[in-house]
C-alpha cells in the first residue's frame, strides 16, 4: 500500500470507530407511546460564550410570558454571575445558583429521555447539558431543548443562531449521553415538574431558604403540597418556614395538622411545643411533650432533644 | 494566615454557642437527615470552603465585584462541591475558538505521526526514522 492510501484507510478507519459509538438506533424507550411537542421559548442571539446565562434568561422570558412570574435578575446580572473566564464557560452548581437566584426553581431532571420528554410534554422547556466534542476533548455547551417529535425521531433545541434547530434524535442522545444525561427544569416556585418526586423537589425548594428567599421556598412548598397534600415532610418544612419568618400563627396551624396526621411526629411535637412555650403557653407545652414519652421514642436522640425543649420550659418557669 | 484562621475558628465558635443557647428548633435539614446533626468540624470545613471558591474564582479570573454575590447564592454543599471539583468540573461554553483548536490539535497530531513515520499527510514532513 502508498503511504496515502494507507493513510487514507486509517482515516476511514478512526472515524469509524470515533463515529459508529455515537448514533444508537433507537434511543427511546420502547413501551411508552410518544407523540410531540414544540414550546414557543423566546429566542436570543447571538449569544457569544454564554450559553449558560443565555439559556436561563430564555426560560425567565418564557414564563414571564405564561405566567405571573417576575425575574430578580438582568441578563447581564446572569452573565456576571456564571462567567468563569479561565474556564471558558459556566459550571452546571453556578448556573443553578443563578436560576434559583432569578426566583426560578432548579430541578435536577431524572437522566432519562422519559423524564424530558415528560417536561416537554407539560410545556416544560428544559436546559441541557451536552459535549459536542468527544470524551477526550470535550466541547460542553448548554441549551434549552424546546420540543420533540418522536414520529420523525427529532429533537429541536435553541442550540446555537436559529431558533427551534432540528437534531436526530440518535445524535442528540449521544451528545447528551457525554454529560450523563444532565438536564435541570427551570420553574416559578408556582409551578411542578411533570416528573417531580416529592423529597427531591422538597429538598430543591428548601435550596431558596438556604440562600435566604423564604419567600420563594413558601411559595414551592405550598404548590408541592397541591400534589402530595399529606407529605409530612413538606408540611414540616413548611411550618418551619413560617416559623422562621415570624409568621406564628400560620406555623401553628402547620404543625398541628402535622399532628394530625401522625400523632407522634416528634419533630413536630418538639417544635410546637417551642412556638407554644415563647407564646405563653408553656403548659400546654409540657402537656404536648408528655404525649410523646407515652408514645415513642427509643431514639436517644429524639429523647435528648424533647428532654432539652422540656428542660428550657421549666426553668424558665421556675425562674 | 494565621490570623485569617483565627478569625475563623472565632465565628465558629461563637454561631455554635448562640446556637447551643436556643437549640430547642428543629431545622428542616435536621429532619432530612432524621437528627443526622452537622458537626462542629464539618461546618468550619464549609465556611472554610466558601473562602476557597472566593480565592479560586480570583484566580480564574472571576470579576472581583461579583464574586460575594456568587458565592453567597449557592448552598454549602454546593461551595464545598467547588472549592474541591472546580479543575474537573465541566464548563459548558460556546467558545467558538474550541473548533479551531481541535483542528489545530489533529494538525499537531497528525505531524507528529507523520514525524515519527507513522503517517505521510504533509509533504513538507521527513520522517525521522528511515524506512
Amino acid at each position: 500500500m502508498k503511504p496515502r492510501q494507507y493513510c487514507f484507510s486509517l482515516f476511514i478507519t478512526v472515524t469509524f470507530l470515533l463515529l459508529s459509538g455515537c448514533a444508537s438506533k433507537n434511543p427511546l424507550p420502547v413501551d411508552h407511546n410518544y407523540s410531540s411537542a414544540l414550546i414557543n421559548v423566546p429566542f436570543i442571539s447571538p449569544r457569544s460564550e454564554l450559553c449558560g446565562s443565555t439559556s436561563i434568561e430564555m426560560l425567565s422570558l418564557y414564563w414571564q410570558s405564561r405566567s405571573s412570574y417576575t425575574p430578580r435578575l438582568s441578563l447581564r446580572e446572569l452573565n456576571e454571575r456564571t462567567w468563569i473566564p479561565d474556564k471558558g464557560g459556566t459550571l452546571q452548581i453556578e448556573l443553578v445558583a443563578a436560576a434559583r437566584a432569578n426566583a426560578l426553581l432548579a430541578y435536577p431532571l431524572e437522566p432519562s429521555l422519559d423524564a424530558l420528554f415528560r417536561e416537554l410534554d407539560a410545556n416544560h422547556p428544559v436546559i441541557v447539558l451536552v459535549n459536542r466534542g468527544f470524551s477526550w476533548y470535550p466541547l460542553w455547551h448548554y441549551a434549552p431543548v424546546t420540543g420533540y417529535d418522536a414520529k420523525t425521531q427529532t429533537i429541536w433545541m435553541h442550540f446555537f443562531d436559529t431558533p427551534n434547530e432540528a437534531m436526530p434524535l440518535g445524535t442528540f442522545a449521544a451528545l447528551w449521553q457525554r454529560s450523563g444525561n444532565w438536564g435541570i427544569v427551570l420553574l416559578p416556585p408556582e409551578q411542578l415538574p411533570a416528573s417531580a418526586w416529592a423529597k427531591k423537589f422538597l429538598s430543591c425548594a428548601y435550596d431558596f431558604e438556604k440562600i435566604g428567599m423564604t419567600k420563594e421556598a413558601i411559595t414551592a412548598y405550598k404548590t408541592a403540597l397541591i400534589r402530595w397534600p399529606e407529605d409530612i415532610g413538606i408540611l414540616f418544612a413548611l411550618g418551619n418556614a413560617y416559623y422562621n419568618s415570624r409568621q406564628i400563627a400560620h406555623a401553628e396551624q402547620i404543625y398541628r395538622k402535622i399532628l394530625d396526621i401522625d400523632s407522634t411526629y416528634p419533630f413536630a411535637l418538639n417544635n410546637l411545643a417551642d412556638l407554644l412555650y415563647r407564646t405563653n403557653r408553656s403548659e400546654e407545652a409540657l402537656r404536648l411533650l408528655d404525649t410523646l414519652d407515652t408514645n415513642v421514642s427509643q431514639d436517644t436522640q429524639i429523647q435528648s432533644m424533647i428532654n432539652a425543649t422540656r428542660q428550657e420550659i421549666f426553668s424558665s418557669k421556675h425562674k | 494566615m494565621n490570623i485569617s484562621k483565627l478569625i475563623v475558628s472565632f465565628i465558629v465558635s461563637t454561631s455554635l454557642f448562640t446556637e447551643v443557647l436556643s437549640a430547642q428548633m428543629v431545622s428542616t435539614e435536621a429532619s432530612f437527615e432524621h437528627a443526622k446533626s452537622v458537626s462542629s468540624k464539618e461546618k468550619l470545613h464549609q465556611i472554610i470552603s466558601r473562602e476557597d471558591v472566593k480565592k479560586e474564582f480570583e484566580q480564574m479570573g472571576v470579576d472581583s465585584k461579583v464574586i460575594q454575590a456568587r458565592v453567597a447564592s449557592m448552598t454549602d454543599s454546593e461551595a464545598s462541591q467547588i472549592a474541591y471539583k472546580i479543575d474537573t468540573l465541566p464548563a459548558g461554553g460556546d467558545a467558538g475558538a474550541s473548533l479551531v483548536g481541535a483542528i489545530v490539535f489533529i494538525f499537531i497530531v497528525l505531524l507528529i505521526t507523520d514525524i515519527i513515520g507513522v503517517t505521510k499527510v504533509f509533504n513538507f514532513t521527513k520522517p525521522i526514522t528511515n524506512r
